[in-house]
């Protein structure tokens, strides 16, 4: 069902990989403005439901229904989802040799904004955007991904999102691999790109993005399933005591 | 059509015999009759499984050298240009070496460098003429070359004298002629102590394939760096789609000096090219970039050589192949180690990107390494793009068609680096017409 308040909002939806379902019927609704988050231990499903929405080709949604500000998500390729205004943050960016950070986001954001579009403020863009996510400006020149340590992608995949201004971002595992001032940088990059009219879905197997990015909604998976939700407290909760009491309230063995 | 090829020779009294002095005219015949008795190599045999040799059988007695097509002049003009802008030291055109112009040498005479024809360096600088000439491209490598060792009408000679330094290129452009024409240019260039040389090689024009018969040419190239010399030789390949063309490049390099060879091929039908290396002292450095772009029907069939004789030497290859349509690509790489050359370096990479089915590509390392004490590594890999790559793409916005481009341009930046800049835009301009409706 189309879920008019929000901006980003999907029902039911089942993925499989290979051949084997591992989102079992996820539903969500984002309002402008919200911040959620989805926690889960490892191997429960939220990379693949992250891919799936962003129309990864290695993951079959089988059902359910997706709907970014209004149009049906489904029915388009990867691109249109983009340029719709999705955004998703790899938890593992693939490297692209040979093609710069710079030529890439460039080509981006030309394609966001239309093949007409002035594209004379992007150098001045790119750079106030590298500089507030303390991103070295040899990096721009740089082939995307290839040889950065898994914390400098997860910098450039924020950078990538603070330039293209996406309606809705999905943030898959972006704290894994970065040290605590690296995260901190991240979390004001992110709480930077965050306005009343904004969507962000924190994918998460830690808190530790929380205690600077706060969530206004914060939900359980297991086992390709929302088994609980709730307010910010529940992510301390989960801290605290882990994902096996959750699993074993809704019934499920909550695996790693 | 192949079968009566087998009884094509070259005749006894042909021009292209007598030209020279009596050593060259020996060397010539010596050629010819090389050519006459060797049979056409089996299918099957090395270097020719995926190629058949007939295809570079030609009957001198019916191909003219003479007739040329008109869109030279408009590549021509583009050198002349870059010529007029600083960007070049000298333009060569070489039209089968039946006409070669010069132009901008004036320069480089007044530094002692030489730039002339084969025929006027063989009276002006016997003594080094012959001993280099046929050195490194004879009867023995194969076949076809001991062809164009018969049948060469002129070529061009350059030297550059110890410690003379030219800064930028020396730029040949090798026109094949239109339809059923037949060449045979020949380049031989040595690059004194401590000189340096950057040398691009253009293999242009070619029989318009409206119909009509094809062009064919059979080129042979040899280089040799004296110790501690810098050379840089770029082979460009843009010949028409309906052209016929063999190429044997070899290269001996001394103690300290350094080859830098960069082949880029785009054009011709049918193209068989090999590129020979000779490591030949201490210190020497060899480093080969390869750059092959295959559509329609095209067919690419390239050999290298990086031959160790010395120790303590080095060399690196990266060749990449890019296909689409229907094109066919066989590279095959040899690494030979000699028993005494210890203590040295050699890399060998591979890469090929099938851009649709009904491409073709296929890799042959070969390494003769007979001493334990060295470094060598190779790799190949055939396959189509990464459609994981594709998806990153488009999930920032970017079209499937451009995210390929970016794509194969990602694939091939890094030779395009390597390309002097005269030729850069000309080359990334191949690059972009090829991914055109993909
Ligand atoms: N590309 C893939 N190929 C095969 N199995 C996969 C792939 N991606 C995910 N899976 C499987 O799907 C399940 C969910 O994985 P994933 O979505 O990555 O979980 P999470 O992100 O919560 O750790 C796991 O069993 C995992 O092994
Ligand atoms: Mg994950």
């Amino acid at each position: 069902m189309k879920n008019r308040k929000a901006v980003f909002s999907f029902s039911d939806i089942h993925v499989e990989v290979e051949g084997k379902e591992v989102v079992k019927g996820v539903s969500l609704a984002i309002a402008p403005g919200e911040i959620h988050a989805i926690m889960g231990p490892n191997g429960s499903g939220k990379s693949s439901l992250s891919n799936a929405l962003m129309g990864h080709p290695g993951y079959e949604i089988t059902g359910g229904e997706a709907y970014l500000d209004g149009n049906n998500l489904l029915e388009m390729e990867a691109d249109e989802r983009s340029r719709a205004g999705l955004f998703l943050a790899f938890q593992y960016p693939l490297a692209i040799p040979g093609v710069t950070v710079a030529n890439f986001l460039r080509a981006a954001l030309k394609s966001q904004r239309g093949p007409e579009a002035d594209m004379s403020d992007f150098r001045k863009l790119l750079k106030k955007k590298m500089a507030g996510l303390s991103i070295d400006e040899s990096f721009a020149t740089r082939y995307l991904n290839d040889g950065f340590s898994g914390g400098e992608k997860k910098r450039i995949e924020i950078l990538q999102m603070s330039v293209l201004n996406p309606k809705v971002a999905l943030l898959d595992e972006t704290d894994s691999g970065l040290d605590i001032d690296a995260l901190k940088t991240v979390a004001a990059g992110i709480n930077q790109f965050h306005d009343e009219t904004k969507g962000i879905l924190l994918v998460t197997h830690y808190q530790r993005l929380l205690n600077y990015v706060k969530p206004h909604h914060v939900h359980v998976m297991i086992d390709g399933r929302l088994v609980k939700s709730g307010g910010p407290e529940l992510a301390l909760k989960l801290e605290e005591s882990g994902y096996d009491w959750v699993g074993a309230e809704a019934g499920l063995k909550a695996g790693a | 059509m192949s079968e009566a090829k087998h009884d094509i020779i070259i005749p006894d009294i042909i021009p292209e015999l007598e030209r020279g002095p009596l050593w060259l005219r020996q060397k010539r015949r010596f050629s010819r009759e090389a050519y006459n008795d060797a049979p056409i190599p089996p299918r099957g045999l090395h270097l020719w499984r995926y190629t058949d040799p007939a295809a570079f059988v030609v009957d001198r007695t019916t191909s003219s050298d003479t007739a040329y097509h008109d869109n030279y002049d408009v590549i021509e003009k583009v050198e002349l240009h870059n010529l007029s802008e600083g960007h070049l030291s000298g333009l060569v055109s070489d039209f089968g070496g039946r006409e070669i112009r010069f132009h901008g040498f004036d320069r480089l005479r007044d530094q002692g460098i030489v730039v002339t024809t084969l025929s006027e360096a063989v009276e002006r600088y016997p003594g080094l003429v012959e001993r280099y000439l046929y050195e490194l491209v004879n009867a023995g490598v194969g076949k076809f070359e001991a062809m164009n060792g018969a049948l060469w009408n002129d070529g061009i000679f350059i030297h550059v004298p110890d410690g003379e330094v030219i800064e930028k290129p020396i730029h040949l452009l090798r026109e094949a002629g239109s339809s059923d024409s037949a060449q045979f240019p020949r380049a031989l260039v040595v690059v004194g102590q401590n000189a340096q040389l950057t040398l691009i090689d253009e293999y242009g024009g070619g029989a318009a394939g409206n119909g009509s018969g094809g062009s064919y040419s059979n080129g042979a190239v040899e280089m040799f760096g004296l110790p501690d010399s810098r050379t840089r030789y770029v082979m460009l390949q843009r010949q028409s789609s309906v052209t016929t063309s063999y190429l044997t490049h070899r290269a001996r390099i001394d103690r300290g000096a350094n080859m830098l060879t960069i082949a880029l091929s785009f054009g011709g039908a049918v193209t068989k090219q090999n590129f020979g290396v000779t490591l030949n002292g201490p210190g020497a450095e060899s480093n080969m970039y390869g750059l092959l772009f295959g559509s329609g029907n095209q067919h690419f069939d390239n050999h290298t050589i990086h031959h160790h004789a010395s120790g303590q030497t080095r060399s690196d290859i990266d060749f990449k192949v890019v296909l689409r349509d229907r094109a066919v690509s066989a590279y095959t790489g040899l690494i030979r180690i000699d028993r005494m050359a210890k203590s040295c370096e050699a890399y060998q990479e591979n890469r090929n990107l099938l851009l649709n089915l009904g491409t073709r590509a296929e890799t042959i390392p070969e390494l003769e390494i007979l001493n334990e004490d060295v470094m060598c590594s190779h790799g190949a890999t055939i396959g189509p793009i990464d459609p994981m790559m594709v998806f990153y793409l488009q999930a920032r916005g970017i079209r499937h068609q451009e995210a390929v481009r970016m794509i194969v341009s990602g694939f091939v930046s890094d030779t395009l680096r390597q390309v002097p800049r005269d030729l850069q835009e000309r080359i990334t301009g191949f690059v972009t017409q090829r991914l055109e409706h993909i």
